[in-house]
C-alpha cells in the first residue's frame, strides 16, 4: 500500500468511516428520503459487500464514499480525511459494464485515469502493463473493447480502478451484466486480485449468493428510506470454494439475508 | 461472387448501357446522349465547365464551412444545455420539414444573383441536419462514460476534450455527410433556378435549348463532385468508426448510411 503523504495518519490507510449519513433527494413535488442515519466502520483490508432491495440507496452509498455525490448530512472518510471529490489516489470505482471508453484501447482505457494527470507516457505505460497483469489479461492491451468479452471488459475496469494504487476499491454491481458462469470465475479472479493487492473492498450487489461468497461482511439495508437493517459476519475459511456453496453454513448465512430482504419487498 | 464485384459489375454495365442504347436507336438521342457524345460536348466546351466547376466548388466550400461550423457549434450547444434545447429544438425540427427551397427566391431579392444567394441558401439546407445530429450525438453519450471519468477526477474541460468530443465524432460525422450532400444539392439547385454562373447555371441554359449532350456533361461533374465528397466522408468515418463497428451493432454501417438520409432536393 502506498504512503499517503498528505492525510492525517490518525486512521490506517484503507479505513472507511461512515458516520450518520443521511441523503434527502428534493424533487419538485416532494423530498424523498434515500438514505437515514447510516453509519458503518469498514476496517483496511477488509471485503464488504453492500445488499438490500432496489433503491434501498446502496449505490448512493457508494457514490458518496467516491467522492462523487455529496452526503445531504453526517461525513464520511476514508483513510481518516473526508473525500469532497473523487480522488483515484484514494479511492479506485469499477462500474457496471458499460464505463470503458470505446475508442480507446484496453491499455489506453486503463492509462487513462493516469493521463488526466500528466504522468509521462512511459510510465503511464508500464503501470498500465503491470495492472493488466495483475487482471490476467497480460497481451490484450492493443484490443478494443468491443473485441472484448464481457468478463475481459470487467478486469479492465478493474485495473483501470487499481492503476493508482488506492488503498479503496469501490464496486457498483460489477458483475451485474454478466452471464452465471462468468459471474463465478470473475468473482473468484475478484478474491485472488483482492488477496493479492490488500485492499479494502465495499462491493455492491443484488445477488445474495455472490455476496455471502465474496464478504468478509455483509451489510443489509432495507428499502427508502435506506437504512442499515443487519451487520453479518462472515465466518467462512479463505480461500473460498465452490463446494461451500451448498454448505450449512453458507446457506444459513444466506437465509439470514433473505429473511430481511423479503420482509421488506 | 463478391458483393464488391457485383457492384463494380453493375456500374460498368450501366456504363456501357449508356453508350450502347442511344447508339442503337432504342433511346433518343435527345433523351439520353451517349456517353461518349457528352464526354466529347463537355470536352469542347472544357474552358466554360472548367468555369463554372470552379464558381460551384467555390460555393459548395464556403457554404459547407458555414453549414457544419455553424450546424456543429450550435449542436453541441443545444445538445449540451438543457435550456436552449427546449427553446431552439421544435422549432428546428419543423423547420427541416418544411421545403427550404421556397426561400430562395427571397435570398435572391436580398442577396442577388450572384455567388451570396447561393450561399446563404446551401449553407441554411446543409445546416439544419448538422446541427440535429452534433445535438442528437452530445445528448445520447453514455452518461455513465462521464460518471467514470469524473470518479477518475476528470475535470469540466478534460471531460469535453477526452470524453465528450471523441464520443460525438461518430453522430457528428454521419451529420455532415447528410449536411454535406445538402450543400452540394442546394448550391446546385439554386444555380439551376436563379443565376448566371455554375455548373446549374450550365445545365438550366442548355436544357432550354434542348442539347441534351451538354446537360448531360454537366451532370456528370456534379455527380463526380457528390462521389469525391462521399469518398472524403468515408475516409474520415473510417478513421473514426475503429470502435463504433462494435458498439453501435453495425458491422459496416459506414456504407449502408448514405441512401437512407438523403432527402429529395426540394
Amino acid at each position: 500500500m502506498q504512503p499517503l503523504a498528505n492525510i492525517t495518519p490518525l486512521k490506517p490507510a484503507g479505513a472507511i468511516e461512515v458516520r450518520n449519513v443521511g441523503q434527502v433527494f428534493k424533487t419538485t413535488t416532494q423530498d424523498v428520503v434515500a438514505l437515514e442515519d447510516v453509519s458503518l466502520d469498514v476496517k483496511p483490508g477488509r471485503f464488504v459487500v453492500l445488499v438490500g432491495p432496489s433503491g434501498c440507496g446502496k449505490s448512493t452509498l457508494l457514490m458518496m464514499m467516491a467522492g462523487l455525490r455529496e452526503q445531504t448530512s453526517g461525513t464520511i472518510t476514508i483513510s481518516g480525511a473526508p473525500i469532497p471529490k473523487p480522488d483515484p489516489n484514494r479511492v479506485g470505482v469499477v462500474f457496471q459494464e458499460a464505463s470503458l471508453f470505446p475508442w480507446l484501447t484496453a491499455e489506453d482505457n486503463v492509462e487513462f485515469p493516469l493521463a488526466l494527470r500528466g504522468i509521462p507516457k512511459g510510465e503511464r505505460r508500464a503501470k498500465a502493463q503491470d495492472a493488466l497483469k495483475l487482471v490476467g489479461l497480460e497481451g490484450f492491451g492493443k484490443r478494443h473493447p468491443h473485441e472484448l468479452s464481457g468478463g475481459m471488459k470487467q478486469r479492465v475496469s478493474i485495473a483501470r480502478g487499481l492503476v493508482q494504487d488506492p488503498p479503496v476499491l469501490l464496486m457498483d454491481e460489477p458483475f451485474a451484466a454478466l452471464d452465471e458462469q462468468t459471474r463465478m470465475t470473475m468473482g473468484d479472479e475478484l478474491l485472488r486480485i483482492w488477496a493479492a493487492t490488500g485492499k479494502t473492498v465495499v462491493f455492491v450487489t443484488h445477488s445474495l449468493t455472490e455476496a455471502v461468497y465474496l464478504a468478509d461482511e455483509v451489510i443489509v439495508m432495507s428499502p427508502r428510506p435506506g437504512r442499515i437493517v443487519d451487520h453479518l459476519q462472515i465466518a467462512l475459511p479463505r480461500p473460498r470454494t465452490y463446494e461451500m456453496l451448498s454448505g450449512e453454513t453458507f446457506s444459513t448465512l444466506r437465509d439470514r439475508i433473505w429473511r430481511h430482504i423479503r420482509k421488506s419487498a | 461472387m463478391s458483393a464488391a464485384t457485383l457492384r463494380r459489375l453493375i456500374v460498368i454495365a450501366l456504363i456501357a448501357l449508356w453508350e450502347i442504347l442511344p447508339r442503337a436507336g432504342l433511346i433518343p438521342t435527345l433523351f439520353l446522349p451517349s456517353l461518349s457524345s457528352t464526354l466529347a460536348a463537355g470536352w469542347n466546351e472544357a474552358g466554360e465547365y472548367g468555369h463554372a466547376l470552379a464558381v460551384t466548388l467555390y460555393e459548395v466550400a464556403v457554404s459547407m464551412a458555414f453549414a457544419c461550423g455553424g450546424g456543429i457549434l450550435l449542436g453541441a450547444i443545444v445538445g449540451s444545455l438543457p435550456r436552449p434545447r427546449i427553446l431552439i429544438m421544435p422549432m428546428i425540427s419543423s423547420l427541416y420539414a418544411v421545403p427550404l427551397v421556397i426561400l430562395y427566391p427571397v435570398f435572391t431579392v436580398w442577396l442577388g444573383i450572384g455567388s451570396e444567394s447561393k450561399i446563404a441558401f446551401a449553407s441554411i439546407y446543409g445546416f439544419l441536419p448538422t446541427m440535429l445530429a452534433t445535438a442528437a450525438g452530445i445528448q445520447t453519450i453514455d452518461p455513465q462514460l462521464l460518471l467514470a471519468a469524473r470518479s477518475m477526477g476528470a475535470t469540466l474541460s478534460q471531460r469535453l476534450i477526452r470524453v465528450i468530443i471523441p464520443a460525438a465524432i461518430p453522430t457528428v460525422l454521419s451529420g455532415l455527410r447528410v449536411g454535406g450532400a445538402l450543400v452540394i444539392v442546394g448550391v446546385v439547385v439554386s444555380e439551376m433556378l436563379i443565376s448566371s454562373a455554375g455548373i446549374g447555371y450550365l445545365i438550366s441554359r442548355y436544357r432550354t435549348i434542348l442539347d441534351s449532350p451538354h446537360v448531360f456533361a454537366g451532370v456528370l461533374l456534379v455527380l463526380a463532385m457528390a462521389i469525391a465528397f462521399n469518398a472524403v466522408i468515408r475516409l474520415l468515418e473510417r478513421k473514426a468508426a475503429i470502435w463504433q463497428t462494435g458498439t453501435r451493432g453495425g458491422e459496416t454501417p459506414v456504407e449502408e448510411i448514405a441512401p437512407g438520409h438523403l432527402q429529395p432536393a426540394t
